[in-house]
């Protein structure tokens, strides 16, 4: 059965958390040095203009004013126009050509995580305290240990400077015009549906390094989640009454215990997508990548305020769409956690 | 027992004593016989040791200076120097060493402030309840709505760049903050249902006085557990925003902003040491303090300690 009234619940707790978000990120910009009315206008504009723009953008009402017209505003999804990276483009328009690029990363990386953070973590648990438990178990913590501005770069080295078989950065070779193709501004996904093989290989191989160092972090995080709670799961009366009755050991282990230990599992999916998101931010510096996250960066450091509160805002939004879903998951999966 | 009048009698009671209670205590003896445990923590002790030697012996002018001319520049590693030199023909050794000191620096100073302010946060939020546990909590959710570095990044605007690392640790330290709340709180929360705690009440202690001298101790051990993870995340999260330039002044020797200019200027020249080095310590520090971290939690959580059969 679907939990409606758990998911009602859950959407109402959350209008409070929201309102705060935008409250800190307009506290934050109205703290941050700089005027606004400079930043677009340039150093060498009359005072007159400053003072036109300065009327236009609202920043001569008081404090309040300004803070009821971004609440309504951010509840419209309306950012304003960019500053100076997209000189009059709305911020939403800027943030729909580079928040797919994001998640695409997002999404490789956690697919690779999951994809090898759960067999290893099963491993690990069915061979507690070998070494191969061990092996696993340090493995993971090296790979939550290694930044990616590190691994990333000599990953880069190896395999496209010395090895020379992988691209260096980018999301696909520049010969190729991704713009033409656009449909949802994921470049694997646009270039399978343009049915362009060359290109979707370009496209998959410029993805490997980047998914590789995003998802290394999910995949440890993921697999020590799923050790313990594999471990957990097999001290459970019904893994024993279920061996008592003469079910061998490995289907006992895949059918009841796998699937009772996946559900903890699938909160630490949600609390790491929002490392996955600041991952995402390194990952793109590194590999050149013009996602949400080199768009923040740049953003602040020239000042673009609408860029930084919109692109700020949305991974905010994100993060908690994402653990309201998973919150959702989790109690469909054991309906205790409902009461 | 004054130290200096000590009989051979007594010293073996007094570290017999320190054996007993290290055995009868379950984490400790738990974390002792954690071989992985125990390699983070030489990790670390290696670090600060390296962090004070450089601190120490080390002119922090003449390692940040450029040493054009000088030195042989962009040298690899040889055995003059060891991991070569960088673009301003710096030896890259000394730097790498004297990172050390500001990764340790920044990070208890990160750590140390978030723990005292979630510290205090949570446990009020515990005793006080309703409201106050209301306002305060709620806040904590709304920071921790955000994902931490893009919170960092924000909030890091903020300050003006001359305060260079510190504005990234003040930024980090809101950041780590409600991480600290949540985790007190609930260890607060159980250990106020204790009889005692109504006793010390009931005898007539002050709030301040049943909160620093009964509930707090009590959440000693989440609270270190808590401290030690975060740590490396500190260290990480310092040198991912000088990385990205929202950190370390230029010509700081701090591991992040090495690795930046290692990257950017010469490892796809081929200069690779310039970056590796700086990682490689970061990394390493780093993964001293997850294992140490993650053998306490396992210390900690009772149900890791029983063999399974």
């Amino acid at each position: 059965m679907f939990p409606k009234r758990f998911v009602l619940k859950r959407l109402l707790l959350l209008v409070p958390v929201l309102i705060g978000v935008a409250t800190l990120v307009f506290s934050i910009l109205h703290l941050s040095p700089g005027d606004p009315a400079l930043t677009i206008a340039g150093e060498r504009a009359s005072q007159e203009f400053v003072e036109r723009i300065r009327a236009d953008l609202g920043l001569n009402d008081p404090i309040w004013v300004q803070y009821i017209d971004f609440l309504g505003n951010v509840a419209q999804f309306d950012f304003g126009e960019s500053y100076v990276i997209n000189r009059n483009t709305s911020v939403r328009e800027v943030l729909a050509d580079t928040l797919p690029v994001t998640l695409e990363l997002a999404l490789y990386g956690q697919l690779f995580g999951i994809l090898f953070g759960i067999p290893l973590g099963v491993l690990s648990a069915v061979k507690q305290d070998t070494i191969t438990d061990h092996a696993t178990r340090v493995g993971a913590l090296t790979g939550i240990s290694v930044p990616i501005f590190w691994s990333g770069p000599l990953l880069i080295l190896l395999f496209a400077q010395v090895l020379g078989i992988l691209p260096t950065s980018g999301r696909i070779s520049s010969t190729y015009n991704v713009a033409a193709i656009r449909v949802t501004g994921m470049v694997t996904i646009d270039t399978l549906i343009a049915g362009d093989w060359e290109m979707f290989r370009s496209a998959v191989r410029h993805m490997l390094l980047p998914s590789l160092v995003i998802g290394v972090y999910s995949m440890a995080l993921i697999s020590r989640m799923m050790r313990s709670s594999m471990l957990e799961v097999v001290r459970q009366d019904y893994m024993r009454t279920a061996r008592a009755k003469g079910q061998g050991a490995k289907i006992t282990v895949l059918k009841h215990g796998f699937r009772n230990a996946l559900i903890p599992v699938v909160t630490i999916i949600g609390i790491q997508f929002g490392g996955l998101l600041g991952g995402a931010v390194l990952t793109e510096t590194v590999f050149a990548i013009g996602g949400i996250g080199t768009l923040l960066v740049e953003a602040i450091e020239v000042g673009d305020y609408p860029i930084v509160q919109g692109t700020v805002l949305t991974f905010a939004f994100l993060f908690t769409l994402v653990n309201l879903v998973v919150d959702v998951t989790y109690s469909y999966l054991d309906p205790r956690i409902q009461q | 027992m004054s130290t200096e009048t000590l009989t051979d009698g007594e010293a073996e009671t007094a570290s017999r004593g320190l054996v007993d209670r290290v055995r009868a205590s379950p984490f400790l003896s738990q974390l002792l016989s954690n071989r992985l445990a125990l390699a983070g923590l030489a990790i670390i002790l290696a670090m600060i040791v390296i962090a004070v030697y450089a601190r120490l012996t080390l002119d922090l002018e003449v390692i940040s200076r450029s040493q054009l001319g000088t030195n042989p520049n962009r040298a690899a590693p040889s055995l003059e120097y060891p991991f070569g030199t960088d673009g301003q023909a710096r030896a890259l050794l000394p730097r790498v060493a004297y990172g050390a000191w500001y990764a340790m620096l920044f990070g208890t100073v990160t750590v140390g402030a978030s723990t005292v302010l979630g510290v205090g946060l949570g446990i009020v939020a515990a005793y006080y309840g309703d409201i106050t546990d209301n306002v305060i909590m709620r806040t904590m959710d709304v920071l921790l709505a955000f994902p931490s570095l893009l919170l960092a990044l924000a909030l890091v605007s903020i300050f003006p760049d001359e305060l260079g690392l510190w504005r990234a640790v003040a930024a980090l330290t809101l950041v780590y903050t409600p991480r600290f709340a949540r985790v007190v709180r609930g260890a607060a929360l159980t250990v106020l249902e204790n009889e005692y705690i109504d006793a010390t009440v009931a005898l007539g202690a002050t709030d301040p006085r049943v909160l620093v001298r009964h509930v707090l101790p009590n959440c000693l051990a989440p609270i270190t557990v808590q401290s030690t993870l975060n740590f490396g995340l500190a260290i990480i999260d310092l040198a991912a925003l000088s990385f990205l330039g929202f950190g370390a002044s230029a010509g700081t020797p701090s591991w992040g902003l090495m690795l930046s200019n290692g990257v950017s200027q010469g490892l796809l020249t081929g200069v690779w040491w310039w970056s590796f080095f700086p990682g490689l310590f970061l990394a390493l520090t780093v993964l001293g303090f997850n294992l140490l971290g993650d053998g306490m939690r396992d210390a900690l959580d009772p149900r890791m300690r029983e063999a399974v059969d």
